[in-house]
């Protein structure tokens, strides 16, 4: 009896010991065991307030002793004897600071989310593949290793990673690894390819081709022209009118005849656009405009808000090379930034460089392209799943690219229709060696040969330099499109509708000096209709309309007016259409409960501050109109794609008779809007920044305990601070170009990943209060200041 | 007296054991030290469960203290779904205590039973 009930326990005990050290319930309930252990557990990430983060350390394949020293804001500025040892200790930090994120985000970036989910994200992954971002990289890579500057850069890099990763034991894993239960694997330069076209899928994925290609064969095609024109009047180009090349060396194709150029789509579903607006700011002031006589830069890229952040920020100094800026954990160099001689930034440039094509199968293995049977070049993708066997996909190649949506794999909503899809991105391209030679440019002309090597993502790209000069460059890799190509889905069984000769970087827009004394760019289109070739676009325009418009009227610029332009909350559209709006409501038709909410918007002065009510009121009443306007207009067609607010905007002001009777969905809208209102009343939540929640929420969207919501900032996408749900400034930067350069930057995060940490998100209370930080930049054979804490590295065995 | 010592050689024994082994060596330690003690069942399942508690306790302090709690209020929200920390250290102890008593418990049923 004894020895049963002894033997019971023993069985007990080995049975509960071993349901805590592993996941259970398919991975939503971590092995506690594991997790809780003080020793080895989630307890090591709580790292000390106080803690010293000096370090002696031998690295071996180091070349030559490297220093690392970390200011008052853990910025680090890494001084090495040359490239290699930069990049490799580069590497090294990254890691150190952010191994999980770049782990993770490279995983998703080519398909590998099941490995560690499971086949919850099998459809995920299949889309990565079949997109062709695993391809691309692949193509990418290529062009990367056969250059030895970007190799030696990826080379080194990669080795440092890895040498971090191989002293980690369990204990030393950051924390989401042990709550999400998976572990770091070895780094390659493959990942650092990918998180490249993760950026290029961000900024260059969005494609309207489907629903234009429905639309355009169910409007008339006055109608159709009428709400979404090939190009928007009015925009204040990226490129000044004056600064446009007026010649090309290539001549427009010849458009195929329509029956031969297009394919035709049934009812599909399709992507959301979200077309409130998103994007970046950047702009530069010359001398002319500024207090200092300095040019001044600045840059907001917007950008998905994560923790942890998307940037690091960074100082990297070698011989030839001292640059300052933010860098991307997953990938060597400096990608937004400034050095002893100049300073860049990029906004996406949104030209439309992905284009779908209807494909004709003529067997499961061969398709019909010129009247022939060609045969697809398969490519099996193999997606690891967690718990299962592997899935294998097949994905077709066409002379077009990747079947993207087929049989097999449904658009969304079930689109049967094979389509192909060409893509930039999936062409070979060295943004590596782009970003080495910008970081190590020292005037226009060099700044201009490193950035002729960057094709993709398309970028407007800013330009200030000590000597006085601005400039901006609409650069990417562009086709020359005859008109309308790629606009819509294209038949793909003839070779007249096929990507024709790539335009010359060098006849790429761009300006350098304008006669207006400073250039902005906002995502808006990219230039006048002199520009020789033809391209179109996803381009948004308010936040340039107001750019241009305080830049205009600036003389005597200081930093701190730039500090109040990347901050400015005024709405352009909100002073454009609010006053025809509350002209054309019918005040009888309303009552004292909708009257109530109106009271808000009289006096409001169309900014989106943080505790604007008006701002609220006036944000969810334009929704419920724009919406209910174009739903009548276009009912019965897939309303995802609905003309842009722009286009709204200037078809309201001309009261066009295709807006119908405006008077009645005025008054039902804000009826609708009062529900709404009612509810945020409800809980307290009429001021902007409750209504619209901006967070800035950690990677793994389950984890809200490592997430910032609610936070109080105003803005929205279409005013310059352009900050919504998720998206945002995420790194805010004002350079002051002088014989000193004073710089400026803030971004919503902090430079360490571990949520256990004090440098976590140390950040984020200074840039939703529009504050700055001075940047702690080293000029080149100065002695560094604010030294916190350093690192001495020497090559060890 | 032995209680006492098998309670500070759990908590010992255990710490050097899990820093160099998984967390699960904490049943196994305390599962050892009532063995070679020849306790029995009772003191078996105290020093198994206040040896891993003591130890435990010990090490939270030493993280969670320095790191003013960030780190734990953190956790207590993802796994109790509040910022409560130090709810979530008795957690943590009781689970810890819990495995090492049931482990104590054990071997003092194994004393009594295999032993003559």
């Amino acid at each position: 009896m004894r020895k049963l009930l002894a033997i019971l326990f023993l069985a007990l005990t080995a049975a509960i010991v071993y349901l805590l050290n592993m996941p259970l319930m398919g991975g939503k309930v971590p092995a506690f065991g594991k997790l809780l252990d003080p020793v080895n557990g989630c307890w090591v990430s709580a790292e000390p307030v106080n803690k010293s983060f000096d370090l002696n350390l031998d690295i071996p394949g180091l070349q030559g002793p490297v220093s690392v020293y970390y200011d008052d804001r853990m910025v680090a500025h890494i001084k090495a004897a040359n490239d290699h040892d930069l990049y490799m200790v580069q590497g090294y930090v990254h890691a150190n600071f952010r191994l999980w994120q770049m782990d993770l985000q490279t995983r998703a970036a080519g398909g590998r989310v099941s490995e560690i989910l499971g086949d919850k994200a099998l459809k995920f992954d299949r889309t990565q593949r079949r997109k062709g971002m695993v391809y691309g990289a692949e193509q990418s890579l290529k062009e990367m290793e056969a250059d030895p500057r970007s190799k030696q850069m990826l080379d080194a890099y990669t080795a440092g990673i890895n040498t971090y990763i191989h002293q980690l034991k369990f204990r030393d894993y950051p924390l989401e690894y042990k709550l999400i239960g998976f572990k770091p694997e070895d780094w390659t330069n493959i990942k650092s390819a990918l998180l490249l076209k993760y950026m290029a899928d961000d900024l260059t994925g969005y494609t309207e081709d489907l629903p234009l290609t429905v639309l355009r064969d169910a409007l008339s095609p006055n109608v159709f022209q009428t709400l979404y024109p090939e190009r928007l009047q009015g925009s204040n180009t990226v490129i000044p009118s004056d600064s446009v090349p007026q010649t090309a060396s290539l001549k427009m194709p010849v458009a195929p005849a329509d029956s031969i150029a297009w394919a035709h789509l049934e009812p599909v579903d399709f992507e959301t656009p979200d077309n409130e607006g998103k994007g970046s700011n950047n702009w530069a002031l010359s001398g002319s405009r500024t207090r200092s006589g300095a040019p001044i830069l600045c840059n907001d890229p917007h950008l998905g808000l994560n923790l942890p952040s998307l940037w690091y920020e960074v100082q990297l100094e070698a011989p030839g090379i001292n640059v300052y800026g933010v860098s991307l954990p997953g990938a060597p160099g400096v990608v937004i930034g400034f050095n002893d001689h100049i300073s860049w930034g990029f906004t996406n440039n949104y030209r439309d460089v992905k284009d779908f094509y209807a494909i004709k199968p003529a067997s499961p293995h061969t398709y019909w392209f010129n009247g022939k049977e060609v045969a697809y070049t398969d490519r099996i993708e193999k997606i690891g799943i967690k718990g299962k066997a592997d899935y294998l996909d097949t994905v077709h190649y066409t002379i077009h690219g990747p079947l993207i949506y087929e049989d097999r794999f449904h658009g969304p909503d079930g689109l049967k229709k094979p389509l192909a899809l060409t893509w930039m991105a999936h062409r070979p391209s060295n943004e590596l060696l782009a970003l080495y030679l910008l970081n190590r440019s020292t005037n226009y002309d060099e700044y201009v040969n490193a950035i002729h090597q960057f094709l993709c993502p398309a970028q407007n790209m800013i330009y200030a330099d000590k000597e006085g000069n601005i400039a901006l460059w609409g650069q990417g890799q562009f086709v020359d499109k005859w008109k309308e190509q790629g606009r819509y889905v294209m038949n793909g069984t003839d070779s007249s509708t096929l990507w024709g000769q790539l335009i010359p970087v060098a006849e790429n827009p761009h300006s350098l000096n304008p006669s207006q004394g400073y250039l902005a760019s906002a995502n808006q289109t990219v230039t006048d209709s002199t520009y020789p070739y033809w391209y179109n676009g996803y381009f948004y325009e308010f936040r340039a309309w107001r750019i241009n418009q305080v830049l205009r009227g600036t003389h005597y610029a200081t930093v701190e007016d730039m500090f109040a332009l990347q901050n400015d909350v005024y709405s352009v559209l909100a002073a454009n259409v609010l006053p025809i709006m509350l002209t054309h409501l019918n005040v009888a038709a309303i009552s004292d409960r909708e009257r109530a909410y109106l009271q808000y918007l009289a006096g409001w002065d169309y900014k989106l501050s943080a505790e604007s009510i008006g701002a609220t009121v006036f944000q969810i009443w334009w929704t419920n109109f724009y919406n209910l306007l174009w739903q009548r207009v276009i009912k019965g067609l897939p309303e995802q794609l609905m003309p842009s607010p722009e286009r709204t905007m200037q078809l309201m002001k001309q009261d066009d008779p295709i807006l119908g009777n405006m008077d009645e969905l005025l008054v039902a809208s804000l009826k609708n809007s009062v529900d709404s209102l009612n509810k945020l009343k409800r809980l307290n939540k009429l001021e902007w920044y409750h209504a619209k929640n901006t967070s800035v929420n950690h990677l793994a969207k389950q984890l809200t305990a490592f997430s910032y919501t609610d936070l109080k900032i105003g803005g929205w996408g279409n005013t310059v601070n352009a900050a919504k749900g998720n998206h945002g400034p995420s790194w805010r930067m004002v350079v002051q170009m002088g014989k000193d350069i004073e710089a400026y930057g803030v971004y919503p995060g902090g430079q360490s990943g571990n949520p256990g940490s004090p440098y976590y998100a140390t950040y984020l209370d200074k840039w939703v209060k529009g504050e700055y930080y001075r940047l702690n930049f080293t000029p080149a054979g100065k002695a560094p200041e604010h030294v916190k804490y350093s690192w001495n590295l020497n090559p060890g065995k | 007296m032995k209680l006492l010592l098998s309670i500070f050689s759990i908590s010992v024994l255990a710490g050097i054991a899990t820093w160099f082994f998984p967390w699960w060596m904490i049943a196994v330690c305390a599962f050892i030290i009532p063995v070679l003690l020849n306790l029995g069942a009772g003191k078996g399942f105290v020093s198994g469960a206040l040896g891993i508690m003591l130890l435990w306790l010990v090490v939270i302090l030493m993280r969670d203290i320095p790191n003013q709690h960030i780190l734990s209020s953190k956790m207590a929200t993802i796994i109790l779904g509040s910022p409560n920390y130090t709810v979530f250290i008795l957690i943590t102890i009781v689970l810890g205590g819990l495995i090492g008593g049931l482990s104590g418990l054990t071997a003092g049923l194994m004393n009594r039973a295999f032993r003559k």
